[in-house]
């Protein structure tokens, strides 16, 4: 079993659902962010585009940062995902350097000032100390929500398919961009999108197999990489603002629509 | 695409599309790693150099260096510097893979065992004088001498051999990350190692001004073909990296004529290369000058500063999308 996600790059609306979810069910300090959304822009032939894309840790089967760790604080489970023990961690930030996808954060005290400074804490700051207590000192990621993904399966729940045993940002995915699954079942939701769809993963040249995949995207810039312009997407809003007066022209006929 | 607010969760990042320097390593708390690798570079040099040609404050001064200035920085540098143990085995075993890990191993290890051979030698030079101090254990001194001899040379090896995985594991460190292409080369190791040897070459003949018992002309004929040596690396580490990848043909660029070019040219090539290789090629004709001497010690240390700065500097990540307009 490998648990792995699949984001397919036309539907994503570039609306931080899964950011704003994550932060909320990590309870994260308020300058640290698990996953991203990136945005690239390319202009082939006249025709800039702007595309996101969602990223965060890709629990990497070959791990760089599992091989650099001096205290085995960064170790992968059996199941696929790449977890930190922050007990254990002494802060070097070799982890952060290693990351060829730069999806690791080092918590220092400016990262964590608060969200209320000068005040009191919230009660929901109270309870995100409790239930998930961030270490100034030490490095985090994203864990694919595996404390989700442990409950729900000791409730013989299937994460991808029951909401409680699947990462928070898929669940609240308004755009059903994301889909997460077991890429070891080749008959999971997961694979077969890969399969169909041409997944592909983020700089496979340095051959540490993510375990996040991509669909629908032709990045470098060749053909369009967004949606296709016939679909009102988020993306091809994004794509419209991004050209001349007449396309902008076309968006407001759009809106009349 | 937007600057950094106090909301800065809801924006989208420009995060790895474009390359993106490494800053944790050179920058605010970073400049601790810079000094504790200078000073990684200064103490393991000079203490290889001082056991070569036998001189006992040379090892010392070497092994105060790296016990107490390189060790304490990288210390301070970590988020959670009282854990530092679990680098360790038992504790972990971690040091199969991680060349921090290691780096702590050899570090301790050329702790223990240069402690050691420094106090053997202290024994093997100045028995005389304890001999002199305490009459009563001439006898003992005289029947330990040969076992502490011998001690003394097997303590030698084994610290000379720490002192050099000491001086290299920063480079191996760096260059096993595959996300920064210049640091990712066999060549950054060496030329880290060739440097920390020449740097301890110029402390060596530092440290034999104000105790003596050093032969200038040996060190000197040494720092010539070390400093040689050191150009040929640094030219070839550059020229290589430069068409390795795009992102380490970014590095080099800003290393010649970017923004830390002044203190390549300045710092590298100028004070840690052509200045301390003049002065050296001048005593051949000129006899030994003590100011030149010291100049040349001068320049050859801030050129270490240099290096160090310009390679963590200049560490550029590999953007994570493929090359487009953007960059």
């Amino acid at each position: 079993m490998r648990w792995g996600m699949v984001i397919d790059l036309v539907k994503c609306t570039r609306c931080h659902a899964c950011v704003a979810a994550c932060r909320i069910e990590h309870f994260l300090p308020l300058h640290v962010t698990w996953p991203r959304l990136i945005a690239l822009e390319t202009d082939v032939g006249g025709k800039p585009e702007l595309t996101t894309f969602p990223v965060r840790c890709n629990q990497c089967k070959e791990a760089p940062c599992v091989e650099v760790c001096p205290t085995e604080a960064t170790t992968k489970r059996a199941d696929g995902i790449v977890v930190i023990d922050t007990n254990k961690c002494i802060g070097c930030r070799y982890c952060v350097i290693a990351c060829p996808y730069q999806n690791r954060t080092f918590i220092s005290k400016d990262k964590d000032p608060g969200y209320f400074p000068g005040y009191d804490l919230t009660g929901f700051e109270k309870k995100g100390i409790e239930l998930y207590p961030h270490q100034v000192g030490t490095t985090e990621k994203c864990n694919f929500c595996a404390e989700r993904i442990d409950a729900g399966m000791a409730k013989g729940l299937v994460p991808g398919k029951d909401r409680d045993a699947t990462p928070a940002c898929v669940n609240t995915c308004q755009a059903r961009a994301m889909t997460f699954g077991d890429l070891d079942d080749p008959d999971s939701e997961v694979s077969v999108l890969i399969r169909e769809r041409k997944g592909f993963t983020l700089q496979p040249e340095y051959g540490t197999e993510p375990s996040v995949y991509y669909v629908d995207g032709k990045i470098g810039g060749k053909e369009s990489n967004i949606a296709p312009e016939n679909a009102r997407t988020g993306s091809y809003i994004q794509y419209l603002s991004t050209v001349d007066i007449e396309s902008k022209k076309r968006i407001d006929g759009l809106a009349e629509e | 695409m937007h600057n950094h607010t106090s909301r800065q969760w809801m924006i989208t990042h420009e995060w790895m599309v474009k390359p993106m320097h490494q800053t944790e390593w050179i920058e605010k708390r970073g400049l601790l790693v810079w000094l504790a690798e200078v000073f990684s570079a200064l103490g393991t040099g000079l203490y290889l150099i001082a056991i070569f040609v036998d001189n006992w404050w040379g090892a010392l001064i070497g092994y105060l260096i790296v016990v107490f200035l390189k060790l304490p920085l990288h210390l301070l540098y970590l988020g959670k510097p009282l854990r530092f143990w679990r680098t360790m085995p038992p504790f972990s075993g971690a040091w199969r893979t991680s060349w921090i890990a290691r780096g702590v191993v050899f570090s301790v290890s050329f702790s223990i065992f240069g402690f050691a051979q420094l106090v053997t030698s202290f024994f093997l030079t100045q028995s005389d004088m304890l001999a002199g101090l305490l009459p009563n254990i001439d006898m003992l001194l005289g029947q330990l001498h040969n076992i502490i001899y011998v001690a003394d040379i097997i303590l030698k090896v084994i610290a000379g051999i720490f002192v050099i995985l000491t001086g290299i594991y920063c480079g191996f460190m760096m260059s096993y990350c595959k996300s920064v292409p210049f640091w990712n080369t066999g060549m950054l190791p060496v030329v880290i190692l060739n440097a920390g040897i020449a740097d301890g070459l110029a402390l060596m003949m530092a440290t034999g001004l104000f105790t003596g018992g050093v032969d200038f002309h040996i060190l000197e004929h040494a720092s010539r073909l070390v400093l040689g040596i050191n150009a040929i690396l640094l030219g070839t580490y550059l020229l290589s990296a430069s068409y390795q990848s795009i992102t380490a043909e970014l590095s080099v660029k800003e290393l010649l004529v970017g923004r830390v070019a002044l203190i390549f040219w300045l710092g590298i090539v100028l004070f840690g290369i052509v200045i301390p290789l003049i002065i050296s090629f001048t005593t051949m004709f000129t006899g030994m000058a003590t100011e030149l001497l010291i100049a040349g010690i001068i320049c050859h240390t801030a050129g270490a500063f240099a290096l160090k700065y310009c390679i963590l500097k200049v560490g550029i990540y590999k953007p994570i999308l493929p090359k487009s307009i953007v960059y």
